[in-house]
């Protein structure tokens, strides 16, 4: 006990003003943000694929990047919520990337199924997963690197959510960018990998954001 | 037991407020602790003390243990104190940090446990075979573990008989784990050769 009395007088001595954490709204709304002035400036840059107008008047291409955007937007708001101890008492708001994901599956199950006849498979293959990956170091590194300035109690969770939520930034740069119609191609080289990397973050999230 | 009554007598603010541990006072407490009242900040970590120990009690052996865990979730507190910002309830802020650290105890004290198996299975294999025949245990060698050296009799007795980790033993002893370690072994090897007799 009387140790807890000096540990109190010590850490009460050092009681100065101090600044509260934006709310993870605020915080989402910046990360998101800056992922965006990214994503566009990379598209700038990379250029959009040719038929990109045409594509978007394809209801499954359309809903393909809706989808993979509400996956962007509802991670981000996730992670910002886990970085907090409590989860800023917003715990059903913390687990809603479920729903976007489930959404995000069945528009690529339902496109598969209309991809008949299948179109033809690009020539290259793991490339794809490496420019989704490189595309997604910056955003990740910003994204871990705010992180670690609040204290999660879900460390490896907020690990995970944070990178997927990176590497749909590139995914979607992908999807804007390169003009492949395979189905096939992009569930296997664009969309498979979030699961290795959503298992990479857990060790990520392990490694960075303990505190 | 005066300290702990003194502990749980009311805690008066400067203007008078008695400090209950309703969670609108403890937040009104950080509200003013996170505006640098460092009185405030005394008394909400006293509070938030006192709240949490009978929670820890609950789920861990001895006081020491409850005392160590409840210094690492003030420091937490201390650390993530920006994270909270006095508009939401305090309590489940507080407990959140509180089971995260609890939980990390816990880890690490079944990876200690465990590590300590390795150390069983050792000794498994330098005594010989009726050694792990039913009726063999601790109680039995007791009069033999008494006339080893002092050191390492304690060291066995903490470790296999009162269940304290080697680590444990260590920091009791004021030796290296490594130095508990090397001990143990010694003294099973002479626990052998006396049993094998």
């Amino acid at each position: 006990m009387a140790n807890i009395d000096d540990l109190v007088a010590d850490l009460a001595q050092q009681a100065g003003t101090v600044k509260p954490a934006p709310h993870p709204y605020r915080l989402s709304l910046q990360w998101i943000g800056a992922a965006a002035a990214y994503l566009a400036l990379s598209l700038a840059l990379s250029g959009v694929r040719p038929d990109l107008a045409e594509k978007l008047h394809n209801i499954w291409f359309a809903a393909e990047i809706l989808s993979l955007l509400a996956v962007f937007i509802v991670t981000s708001l996730s992670a910002a919520l886990l970085a907090f101890p409590d989860l800023y008492q917003k715990r059903h708001l913390a687990f809603a990337p479920i729903l976007p994901f489930l959404l995000f599956l069945l528009v690529m199950a339902l496109a598969w199924h209309a991809d008949s006849p299948p179109a033809p498979l690009p020539i290259h293959s793991f490339e794809c997963t490496a420019g989704i990956t490189l595309m997604a170091l910056l955003p990740a590194a910003w994204t871990f690197y705010s992180m670690r300035r609040y204290a999660s109690t879900h460390y490896r969770l907020a690990g995970s959510v944070a990178l997927l939520s990176a590497f749909s930034v590139g995914a979607l740069w992908l999807r804007l960018h390169e003009a492949n119609d395979s189905i096939v191609h992009v569930i296997e080289w664009h969309y498979l990998p979030m699961l290795v990397i959503g298992l990479l973050g857990l060790w990520l999230g392990k490694v960075l954001l303990k505190w | 037991m005066s300290t702990m009554a003194g502990y749980y007598s009311p805690v008066y603010l400067t203007n008078g407020d008695q400090v209950t541990d309703s969670g609108d006072n403890l937040a009104a407490l950080m509200q003013r602790s996170l505006g640098g009242d460092s009185q405030a900040y005394a008394m909400l970590l006293k509070e938030t003390a006192r709240l949490l120990r009978p929670f820890l009690l609950k789920r861990l052996y001895s006081s020491n243990e409850v005392d160590d865990v409840l210094q690492e979730i003030l420091i937490s507190v201390h650390k993530a104190r920006h994270t909270y910002d006095g508009e939401r309830p305090y309590k489940p802020w507080v407990y959140a940090i509180a089971k995260f650290r609890l939980q990390d105890h816990l880890r690490a004290h079944y990876a200690d446990r465990l590590h300590d198996a390795e150390d069983l299975s050792e000794l498994e294999e330098v005594l010989p075979d009726d050694a792990v025949e039913p009726g063999f245990d601790y109680e039995s060698i007791r009069a033999e573990v008494a006339r080893l050296p002092e050191k390492q009799a304690t060291i066995l007795q903490l470790m296999h008989h009162d269940g304290y980790t080697a680590r444990e033993v260590a920091a009791r002893t004021g030796m290296t784990e490594s130095a508990v370690k090397v001990a143990a072994h010694r003294a099973y090897k002479v626990l052998r050769m006396r049993l094998e007799r």
